[in-house]
């Protein structure tokens, strides 16, 4: 096929970096790496065919400088940018400086993530669209009588929300009507302070409802559908750890109206490219929009799992200009996905970030097993970044399989050197309200408060190990990033430096 | 047959080691345990009835072991030629040496700096190999006592921390 775009920039890192560098290696696109100081030795920086070192460490002066972003991709000759997730990826203004400057952004336009990227106006937009809204305010009021009045109508609890933010920041629940007019100060406050925004808005707070995601393509012909749904309700402060398709809530009946939704909600945004309709699906079976995320998500592999396509490559094709692909239409699930996402953050310690050498690595391997990592042996793992390392997705014929399968390959990914949440993770998939599907947004509350791992027990197991290892050579000394555990004796410690591309490994 | 002693939290146990057809014995007290050794830094074992898959590396004097996920550490508690370890002094958590007489490559850290255990915190060179001298306790940097260039033994510490979050 014909080379889509001349270069692409992939303004993101670690594993993002990777997938999207993967796809444009399919494609036969040269890509480009961008990395900051603290990445000089990533592992995203060896997939691509240039890197460009865009400044220190932290983010602000790094991966969320338009201007440096920008720079970069002209400096290599860029005619396209893949934002990834997170850093720039819903950035109206950096789409627009894309824009200006003549480099497609793959992704919506600057319009259609201005307006989802606001609470207030996408719920606007979308109760004049007809879509199912969570009870509540259409738009935002300063007039307390306002506030009350929505109350009474939806019903305590309600929730008070940032209009132009999220993660957690600038919400109070309110259970009754005497906490509502402090509760829409304090969240005043906190969304000015978070978001410099103190526009806020009331609805209803569903209790312990389901988190259903759509994933929906749409390219510049007219073309929109849905990918169907992402069950995401294993969470922890806001944060997604563990997620699975198909959901075991939904039957095709609902499963097909929600989807339907799901396409009015992108097509009354007007947008392109690939996106997620986010629903909150509540106790008795009733789904309510919640908002459009306008990115490729984390979670995007366990929906290529089981439909077969590749959600990244149709990106590029679609801001190329080419049409939805022939497989995107009369697409099926087959079989089901979980996906686990590995984070450097101790699980049996209060989810403590870790960081350190990661001095053993082995992926998992077998039928239906995907990893997309963004370490590897010798990685040094920080606190500059999100603390996602990894995920691990598996696919199997039933749930079942597919929840044996991620625990047996959560057990057999070996991540040494830096703490992780692997353990706990087999925890939740081993629970019977995981394996029975109750899986709601409390769950992890609900069911995994009270565990607590007696380490005392494989202490002797542990000791013997070490003996093991010790005896049969497996020391090694730790020293660059290319010593993938081969040992003293090995051939590669005695070449010296040398160079691959940029990279220099000494 | 070797014998070594490995800390574990706060206690030394002491381990025989010995090959038994391909696979390793290790004995602790009066109990055995079989490792098949099934691929780099992977064992094969049996608990309770029940196949085990452990991964275990060492680095910088710690060996680091993942028993079905289970994330665990062991230190040795003698020198003996490795990275991060420092003889007889091995008790000073909050003191990093060199492993071997060399030089000062690079110091990664500063004073006033906020360390994490296993952080890395220079590099030295001995014998034309690099070594990344990682700490083995966390807490602030009090003194960094060497500089690049710096030829270093192993009885001075590089670099002082004072322990604690």
């Amino acid at each position: 096929m014909d080379k889509l775009f001349k270069k692409i920039l992939v303004a993101n890192r670690s594993e993002i970096a990777i997938r999207v560098m993967n796809a444009c290696r399919t494609l036969g696109i040269p890509s480009v790496a961008v990395y900051s100081d603290a990445d000089a030795k990533s592992r995203h920086r060896l997939p691509a065919d240039e890197s460009v070192h865009i400044g220190p460490s932290p983010p602000r002066e790094s991966y969320l400088d338009i201007e440096k972003i920008i720079a970069a991709a002209k400096q290599a000759g860029c005619d396209a940018i893949h934002p990834g997730y997170g850093f720039l990826a819903e950035n109206p203004a950096f789409a627009g400086r894309c824009a200006e400057e003549k480099i497609t952004f793959i992704g919506p336009s600057p319009d259609a993530i201005a307006l989802l990227g606001n609470k207030v106006a996408s719920r606007t937009k979308m109760a004049g669209a007809g879509i199912p809204l969570i009870p509540g305010m259409k738009g935002t009021e300063t007039d307390l009588d306002v506030y009350r009045k929505a109350a009474e109508t939806a019903g305590y609890p309600v929730i008070i929300k940032a209009a132009a933010g999220g993660g957690g920041k600038g919400m109070r629940i309110v259970h009754d009507a005497e906490g509502l007019a402090d509760a829409v100060d304090a969240a005043r406050r906190e969304a000015k302070n978070a978001f410099d925004d103190d526009t806020v808005y009331l609805e209803k707070y569903i209790v312990n409802p389901r988190h259903i995601e759509f994933q929906i393509m749409a390219d510049h012909h007219g073309n929109t559908v849905h990918v169907f749904e992402r069950e995401c309700s294993i969470q922890r402060r806001h944060q997604k750890i563990i997620e699975e398709t198909p959901s075991t809530a939904l039957d095709n009946d609902t499963r097909a109206r929600m989807g339907a939704d799901a396409v009015r909600v992108a097509q009354a945004a007007g947008y392109t490219n690939a996106g997620t309709v986010e629903f909150l699906f509540d106790q008795s079976g009733h789904y309510y929009f919640l908002e459009m995320n306008t990115r490729i998500q984390v979670e995007h592999p366990v929906t290529e799992m089981v439909t077969g396509v590749d959600l990244v490559i149709e990106q590029i094709r679609i801001a190329a200009g080419l049409p939805l692909s022939d497989h995107f239409r009369n697409l099926s699930q087959r079989g089901h996905a979980i996906e686990c996402r590995v984070y450097a953050e101790d699980g049996e310690d209060n989810f403590m970030p870790s960081t350190g050498r990661i001095a053993c690595y082995r992926e998992p391997t077998g039928p239906g097993i995907r990893v997309d990592s963004g370490v590897t042996a010798g990685t040094e793992v920080t606190i500059d970044y999100d603390p996602i390392m990894a995920k691990l997705i598996a696919h199997a014929p039933t749930r079942e399989l597919a929840i044996r399968k991620m625990i047996d390959a959560l057990h057999n990914y070996k991540i040494l050197g830096v703490k992780t949440s692997k353990k706990f993770m087999v925890d939740v998939l081993s629970h019977p309200e995981f394996a029975s599907g109750r899986t709601y947004t409390d769950f992890i509350e609900r069911n995994m408060v009270d565990r607590k791992l007696d380490m005392g027990q494989f202490k002797e197991l542990a000791v013997a190990a070490a003996a093991a290892a010790s005896s049969f050579g497996n020391r090694r000394s730790p020293t660059s990033v290319t010593d993938s555990g081969a040992g003293r004796t090995s051939v590669w410690r005695s070449v010296g430096s040398w160079q691959v591309g940029d990279l220099i490994h000494e | 047959m070797s014998t070594g002693e490995f800390v574990f939290e706060d206690g030394i146990i002491s381990a025989t080691c010995e090959k038994a057809g391909d696979r390793l014995l290790v004995k602790i007290g009066e109990r055995e345990y079989l490792f098949q050794p099934i691929g780099e830094n992977l064992f094969s074992t049996n608990v309770n009835g029940a196949a085990c898959i452990i991964g275990v590396v060492e680095d910088g004097g710690t060996y680091f072991v993942d028993i079905d996920s289970v994330l665990l550490e062991v230190t040795e508690p003698s020198e003996d030629g490795f990275a991060g370890g420092a003889g007889s002094l091995a008790g000073e958590k909050d003191k990093v040496f060199a492993p071997m007489p060399g030089k000062i490559v690079k110091v990664l850290v500063g004073v006033g700096d906020e360390v994490a255990v296993r952080q890395s915190m220079a590099i030295v060179e001995a014998m034309k190999m690099e070594n990344v001298i990682v700490s083995r306790a966390a807490g602030r940097v009090k003194a960094v006592n060497f500089a690049p260039g710096d030829q270093v033994d192993t009885e001075s510490p590089i670099i002082e921390l004072e322990l604690g979050e």
